[in-house]
C-alpha cells in the first residue's frame, strides 16, 4: 500500500467519473440518472481524498465533506423533483420531458 | 447710461409669468383650484410694472440726452458723417446721444463647436478673421441675454400690460371651466414665451418664443379639446405655423452660415459683431463682405419672412387664424388679435437692416399685406360671427402692418400694432361678454339690439369700432392714415388698395354695431346652454357685466382712444422719435437712404423710421394734417354711413343687395373657398403620397425586413428538428463533446 | 510519509498514452455492448468479458509499473476496492433494474469507503458509509419502490418498464464517456506533472491539544481529531453555511413535494376536482385568473396526502 502513488487513486476517481457520465448519458430512468450523478460525484470525492492524503493537508477532506453536503441536499431535492415530475406523467422516462417550456 | 432698476432686473420679465404658470400648472389642479389665476394675475403684473418702469425710465433718460446733447446739423446724414461723429464722440469719451439701446447677457446658452482657442478667445471679435470672412473656426455660441431699446420696451409694454388686464378679464370669464388652472398656466407660458420673443438678443432667443408662442397658441386654441372643431383648429394653426416656422428657421441658419454669429448686435451696436451691423456693411461704402454673404442677404428676409407671413397670417398662410376662434375669447383677444400674430412685425422691424436693404423683399412684403388686407376684409363682409368678423379683421389690419413695413415706414407699423392691440383686445373682449351674455352664441342674426340688454358693453364696442373703422380721433384713424401715408408716397396702388380697405373695414365694423346694438331687441330664444363650455347658473337674469369683466375693457377702452397721441404728427418727442433711438430703426433709415438712393428710385421718406430733421418742422415740410388723412376719413365715414343703410334703418337692403352681386356673395360667403382648395390641392395629394409611401413601406421595406427576420425563423426551425429536440441527455452529451474537445486542444 | 512515493518521471514511459486510449476504445465498446437495450443477452456477456479483459490488462500494466519503482510492496487492498469499485459502478451502469442499480451504488460507496481508509481518511470513510450508504441510498431506494409500484402500466417485459429496457444512443454515449476517460487517464499519467512536487509544510494551523496559539504545529496525521480542528477552526463559516443549505434543501424539498390543493371556492368549502391531473396541478398557476393560483393547503380535507391508486 505504501507503494501506490497518487496517480493510482486519480485513475480510480477518473474511471468513476467516466462511467458515471456515460449512465448519465444513456440511462432513461430519471432516478437512475441521479444515480450515476452520484457516481460522477464518488469520483470526484476519490480524488479529492487522494490529493489531500498526497500533499498532506485537510483541505481535501474538508472539500469532501462539502461534496458530500451538496450532493445530500441535491439527492433530496432532486428526488422531490422527480417525484413532482412523475406525478404529472406518471412515467419516470427522462424523454417525456422535452417540450422545452413550462 | 446708468443702471436702472429695471435694466438689471429685466430678468424677472419673463421669469414672472413662468413661475406663476409653473405653479398654476403643478398646484393648481390640486391645492389652487378657483384661484388658480392669483399666481398670473401676479406674476404678469409685476411684470408689467416692470416694463413700464423700464419704459418710463428709458424716456426720462432719452428727455435728458436729448436736453443735454448737442443737434444734429441739418442736412443729408450720411454714413461717413454718421461714422467720423461716432468715432469722433467715443474719442472724447463721450457720446453724441445717450444710447438708449443695450445688451445684457444672462447667461451661455450654447456654446459648441470651433476650437480650443476660438472658445477661450470668445466674446473678442474674432468671428472675423483679419481679411473679413467669417473664421471657420468660430463656436455656435448663443447667450441667453435681453436686447433692450425702445422697441423691447415698447412692445414689452404691450404685451405685458394687456396681458395683464386680459388675465383679469380671464379670470371673470372662465369661472367655472373645467381645467382653469390649465388655462392660466397656459397664459402664463404664453406670456414667457412672448417676452422672450420680443427681448431675446438674438435669433435664437427670437426662436425660441416665437415656437413657444406657437406651442402655446396651439395648446390654448385647443382648450376645449372635447370639441372636435376645437382640436381641429389647433392642428391646423401649428401645422400651418410649422410652414412658415420651417423657413424662419432656415434663415436663422443661413445667418449663422454666413455672419458667424446669431445675435442682433453682439457686443453692441456699430461694433460689427452681430448680424444686423454686418449686414449694414453690404451698403455701407467700404463695408467688408463676402460674395457668399451678398448672396445670403439676398435670401434671409425672404426666409425670415416665410416665417413672419406665417406667424402673422398673411395671405397663404393666414387660414388657422380664423379657425383658431374656436379657442377661449380671451385668447383670441390676447394671442390672436394682440400680441402674437404681431410677431412678425415686430421682427421684420427688429431685423429692418436685413430688409430695408432688398427691395425685392420689401416690395414682397408691401403687396401680399395689401393683398391680405383687402382679401380678408372682403371675406369678413359676410361673416355672421362675431368672433370670425374681428378674425378677418385681424388678419386685415396685420396686412395693413406689413403694408407698412413693406414700404419703409416701420415706426408707422409699430404704431399701428400698438393701437390695433388696444381695439382689437377690446373688440374681442367685448365679444366675450356678449358670447357670455347669449350663453355662448355668436351668430349676429340671432339677436339685435343689445345695447339695453348690455349697455356698458355697448359704449364699449361703440368705442372699438370707431377706432378699428379709423374715425378721427380714435387711435385707429392715426396709426392707419400713417401707413395709408406711407403707402401712397411709396406705391400709388398700395394707397388705393389700402384706401379701399379702409371702407370696407369701415363697413364691416358697422354692420356688426349695428345689427347687435341697434334696432329692435332680440334675443336668442333657446339659450344653447351645452354648446358653449360655460356652467348654466351664471347665465339667469343676473348682471351680465360683471366688474371684474367689465374693468379691464375700461381701461383697454382709454387706451383705444388715447393711443393715438403717442405718434400725433409734429410732436417733438413721439413714439417714432422715440423708436428711432432704437438702433434697428437707426440702421434701418440709413440703410435704406443709403440703398434706395443710390438705386436712383424716389427719396426715402425718413421721418417714416422716425427720424426727424431738427428744423423740418420749422420748414413747413410737413402739414400735421395731410390730404390724404381727411380722404380717409370721409372713406371710413361713406363705410359707415353705407353700414348705417343696409344695416339699422332697412335691414332688408343688405339682402337684395347680396341678391344683386349673387356671385359675389357666394363667393365671400364661401371664403374663396380657400380652405378647400388646400384641402384638395395640397392635403389630399399628400395624403395620397402619404399612402403610397405606406405601401412601398409594407411592400419593400417591410419585405426586406421580413426576408431578413425569415433567415434566423429558417436556421432555428431547422435546429429545432435536428438537435434542440429536447432530449435532456442529448444536451449533456454536446456538452461533454465540447469539453473533451478542449481538454484535447489544451493537452494534445 | 509518502515522500518517496510519487512516480519518477520516466515512469511516463511506461503506461503509453495510445495504449491508454486503445483500451478505453475497447473498454468503451464493451460497455455499449453492456448497456441495456433490446439486444441478445449474450451481447451483454461478451461485453461483460470484455469490459473484464481490458480491466485486468490495465491492472496488469499498472501493478507491473509499480513493481518497477518499488518491488516489495503492492497494495493488494487498493488493488481489491478499486476492482470492487470499477465491476458495480459498470454493473450500476448498466443494470436494467433500478433497485439493482442502487443496491451496486452501495458496493461502489463501500469500496471507495474502503479506499479512503487506505488514504488515512478514517472519518470520511465512515461519513461515506453513513451519509451515503445509510442516508441518501435509502431515500433513492424508496423513492424506486415508490415509482415503479405506482406505474404497472408502464411495464412491458416482467415488470420492466420501457425506459429502463431500453438505452438512449449507447453507442455515442460510450463513445464521448470513454474518450473522456481516456483523456483524463492520459492527462494523469503523461502530464501531470504538476502533482509531483514534494510534499510542502502544511498550509494550515493543526493546533495542539493544550489550545495554544503558537507553533510548533502537531504534524499531519490525519486523525479525525485534526480533521475536527481544522474544520472548526479554519472553516468554520464554511461549515455553517453547509448547515444553512441542508436546512434550506430540506425545506426545499418538502415544499416542492407536497401537495397542492386547488380552491375553487371562497368558503370552507374545498372543491375536490374530479380528475387527479388537475388535482396535481403544474406548480405554475393554470392560468391568468387569480383565484385559480394554487394554494398550499393546510387545511385539506382530505387527511391523506398521497391518496392510493
Amino acid at each position: 500500500m505504501e507503494t501506490l502513488a497518487l496517480q493510482h487513486y486519480l485513475a480510480v476517481g477518473a474511471i468513476l467519473f467516466g462511467i458515471g457520465l456515460i449512465g448519465f448519458m444513456c440511462r432513461r430512468n430519471l432516478i437512475v440518472m441521479f444515480l450515476c450523478t452520484e457516481l460522477m460525484f464518488q469520483g470526484v470525492a476519490i480524488n479529492l481524498v487522494a490529493f489531500g492524503h498526497f500533499w498532506g493537508n485537510f483541505s481535501g477532506q474538508a472539500f469532501t465533506i462539502f461534496v458530500l453536503v451538496i450532493a445530500a441536499a441535491e439527492a433530496s431535492l432532486a428526488l422531490g423533483l422527480v417525484v413532482l415530475l412523475f406525478r404529472q406523467k406518471n412515467t419516470l422516462d427522462a424523454d417525456a420531458w422535452r417540450e422545452l417550456k413550462g | 447710461m446708468s443702471d436702472l432698476f429695471a435694466f438689471q432686473h429685466a430678468w424677472l420679465i419673463p421669469l414672472l409669468p413662468l413661475l406663476g404658470a409653473l405653479l398654476a400648472g403643478f398646484l393648481g389642479a390640486r391645492f389652487l383650484k378657483r384661484q388658480s389665476h392669483w399666481p398670473i394675475w401676479l406674476g404678469v403684473g409685476a411684470s408689467a410694472v416692470l416694463s413700464f418702469s423700464l419704459l418710463f425710465g428709458m424716456l426720462a433718460l432719452w428727455t435728458k440726452g436729448r436736453e443735454s446733447s448737442v443737434r444734429e446739423p441739418a442736412g443729408k446724414w450720411t454714413v461717413e458723417q454718421a461714422n467720423l461723429e461716432r468715432a469722433a464722440a467715443r474719442d472724447r469719451g463721450e457720446s453724441k446721444s445717450v444710447p438708449l439701446a443695450r445688451s445684457i447677457k444672462w447667461f451661455d446658452w450654447i456654446l459648441a463647436g470651433g476650437s480650443d482657442a476660438s472658445h477661450k478667445s470668445y466674446p473678442d471679435n474674432d468671428i472675423r478673421s483679419a481679411d473679413g470672412t467669417v473664421n471657420p473656426l468660430r463656436p455656435f455660441h448663443v447667450e441667453a441675454g435681453a436686447w433692450i431699446d425702445p422697441l423691447t420696451a415698447v412692445m414689452l409694454c404691450v404685451v405685458c400690460g394687456i396681458g395683464f388686464f386680459i388675465t383679469v378679464f380671464a379670470a371673470g370669464y372662465m369661472k367655472g371651466e373645467s381645467g382653469y388652472f390649465r388655462f392660466f398656466a397656459y397664459l402664463g407660458l404664453f406670456l414667457f414665451s412672448m417676452t422672450i420673443l420680443v427681448m431675446g438678443n438674438n435669433f435664437v432667443m427670437l426662436y425660441l418664443g416665437w415656437e413657444g408662442v406657437g406651442l402655446c397658441s396651439y395648446l390654448l386654441i385647443g382648450y376645449y379639446y372635447e370639441k372636435p372643431a376645437a382640436r381641429e383648429a389647433a392642428k391646423k394653426a401649428f401645422l400651418v405655423n410649422r410652414i412658415g416656422d420651417f423657413g424662419f428657421g432656415l434663415g436663422i441658419m443661413l445667418c449663422f452660415l454666413a455672419f458667424g454669429t446669431v445675435s442682433y448686435y453682439g457686443n453692441g451696436p456699430h461694433t460689427g459683431s452681430g448680424v444686423l451691423d454686418m449686414a449694414m456693411a453690404a451698403q455701407l461704402p467700404g463695408g467688408q463682405i463676402t460674395p457668399f454673404q451678398q448672396t445670403a442677404l439676398k435670401w434671409i428676409p425672404f426666409l425670415l419672412m416665410i416665417g413672419a407671413f406665417g406667424k402673422s397670417a398673411q395671405f397663404p398662410l393666414y387660414v388657422w387664424l380664423p379657425d383658431a376662434m374656436e379657442g377661449p375669447t380671451p385668447v383670441s383677444a390676447l394671442i390672436h388679435a394682440a400680441t402674437m400674430v404681431t410677431a412678425g412685425v415686430y421682427m421684420i422691424a427688429r431685423c429692418s437692416t436685413l430688409f430695408v436693404q432688398n427691395e425685392a423683399a420689401l416690395i414682397t412684403i408691401a403687396f401680399v399685406g395689401a393683398f391680405t388686407a383687402l382679401f380678408a376684409g372682403s371675406i369678413a363682409l359676410r361673416q355672421f360671427d362675431l368672433k370670425k368678423v374681428f378674425a378677418y379683421s385681424t388678419v386685415s389690419q396685420l396686412g395693413f402692418m406689413f403694408v407698412a413695413v413693406g414700404v419703409l415706414a416701420p415706426v408707422a407699423g409699430v404704431f399701428h400694432l400698438i393701437t390695433h392691440a388696444f381695439f382689437k383686445a377690446l373688440l374681442f373682449l367685448s365679444c366675450g361678454v356678449i358670447m357670455h351674455a347669449m350663453s355662448g352664441e355668436l351668430d349676429m342674426r340671432k339677436f339685435s339690439g343689445l345695447k339695453r340688454v348690455l349697455p356698458k358693453t355697448h359704449v364699449l364696442m361703440l368705442i372699438g369700432c370707431l377706432a378699428l373703422a379709423g374715425i378721427f380721433p380714435f387711435s385707429g384713424f392715426f396709426s392707419k392714415d400713417e401707413i395709408v401715408g406711407a403707402a401712397f408716397h411709396h406705391n400709388t396702388l398700395l394707397g388705393l388698395v389700402l384706401l379701399f380697405t379702409a371702407f370696407l373695414t369701415a363697413y364691416y365694423t358697422f354692420r356688426l354695431y349695428f345689427r347687435v346694438f341697434q334696432g329692435p331687441e332680440i334675443l336668442p330664444e333657446a339659450p344653447a346652454h351645452a354648446s358653449h363650455g360655460h356652467g348654466g347658473d351664471e347665465h339667469g337674469s343676473h348682471n351680465h357685466e360683471p366688474w371684474s369683466m367689465m374693468l379691464p375693457l375700461f381701461v383697454l377702452a382709454i387706451g383705444a382712444i388715447l393711443a393715438g397721441a403717442l405718434n400725433w404728427p409734429e410732436r417733438e418727442r413721439s413714439l417714432g422719435t422715440f423708436l428711432y433711438e432704437s438702433p434697428s430703426f437707426q440702421n434701418g433709415a440709413v440703410i435704406a437712404d443709403i440703398a434706395f438712393t443710390r438705386l436712383g428710385g424716389k427719396p426715402v421718406d425718413l421721418s417714416a423710421f422716425g427720424r426727424r430733421e431738427a428744423d423740418e418742422a420749422a420748414m413747413g415740410h410737413e402739414p400735421p394734417f395731410t390730404p390724404i388723412m381727411g380722404i380717409s376719413l370721409i372713406v371710413a365715414l361713406c363705410g359707415v354711413w353705407l353700414a348705417y343703410r343696409n344695416h339699422l334703418k332697412d335691414r332688408a337692403a343688405a339682402e337684395r343687395l347680396a341678391r344683386k352681386l349673387g356671385g359675389l356673395t357666394t363667393l365671400l360667403e364661401g371664403k374663396y373657398w380657400i380652405d378647400e382648395i388646400y384641402e384638395n390641392a395640397i392635403v389630399e395629394p399628400l395624403k395620397k403620397l402619404g399612402r403610397a409611401f405606406f405601401i412601398i413601406d409594407q411592400m419593400v421595406v417591410d419585405g426586406v425586413v421580413w426576408m431578413i427576420s425569415f433567415i434566423p425563423q429558417a436556421t432555428g426551425f431547422a435546429l429545432k428538428l435536428t438537435t434542440q429536440r429536447g432530449y435532456l441527455q442529448g444536451y449533456a452529451a454536446s456538452m461533454l463533446f465540447g469539453v473533451l474537445v478542449i481538454l484535447l486542444l489544451i493537452f494534445w | 510519509m509518502p515522500t518517496t512515493l510519487f512516480i519518477p518521471a520516466a515512469a511516463n514511459a511506461i503506461l503509453n498514452p495510445l495504449v491508454v486510449m486503445v483500451l478505453c476504445g475497447f473498454a468503451g465498446i464493451a460497455t455499449a455492448m453492456m448497456l441495456p437495450g433490446r439486444r441478445e443477452a449474450s451481447w451483454a456477456r461478451v461485453g461483460g468479458v470484455v469490459a473484464l479483459a481490458v480491466g485486468l490488462i490495465f491492472s496488469a500494466l499498472l501493478i507491473r509499473y509499480t513493481a518497477t519503482v518499488s518491488p516489495e510492496g503492492m497494495g493488494i487492498y487498493f488493488w481489491v476496492f478499486s476492482a470492487i469499485a470499477i465491476i458495480s459502478a459498470v454493473r450500476v451502469v448498466t443494470h436494467p433494474r433500478p433497485v439493482y442499480a442502487a443496491l451496486y451504488f452501495v458496493l461502489t460507496v463501500l469500496a471507495s469507503a474502503g479506499l479512503f481508509v487506505l488514504l488515512w481518511a478514517d472519518f470520511m470513510a465512515a461519513a461515506l458509509v453513513i451519509i451515503y450508504a445509510g442516508a441518501i441510498l435509502v431515500t433513492y431506494v424508496f423513492v424506486i419502490m415508490l415509482a415503479s409500484q405506482a406505474a404497472p402500466d408502464a411495464a412491458t417485459i416482467a415488470g420492466q418498464a420501457d425506459y429502463d429496457d431500453v438505452s438512449r444512443d449507447p453507442l455515442v454515449a460510450a463513445a464521448i464517456g470513454f474518450a473522456l476517460m481516456g483523456m483524463l487517464l492520459f492527462v494523469i499519467f503523461d502530464k501531470a506533472e504538476g502533482v509531483n512536487r514534494p510534499v510542502k509544510p502544511l498550509n494550515h494551523k493543526v493546533y495542539v491539544q493544550d489550545g495554544s496559539d503558537h507553533p510548533p504545529l502537531a504534524p499531519y496525521d490525519g486523525t479525525t481529531q485534526q480533521l475536527g480542528q481544522y474544520l472548526f477552526n479554519d472553516q468554520t463559516i464554511n461549515l455553517e453555511l453547509a448547515s444553512l443549505i441542508l436546512t434550506v434543501s430540506m425545506v426545499g424539498a418538502i415544499v416542492i413535494t407536497r401537495r397542492r390543493i386547488v380552491s375553487t371556492d371562497f368558503g370552507d368549502e374545498f372543491v375536490e376536482t374530479p380528475e387527479p391531473e388537475t388535482l396535481h396541478g403544474p406548480a405554475t398557476p393554470v392560468n391568468d385568473n387569480p383565484h385559480s393560483i394554487p394554494v398550499y393547503g393546510t387545511q385539506n380535507p382530505r387527511a391523506k396526502a398521497y391518496p392510493e391508486r
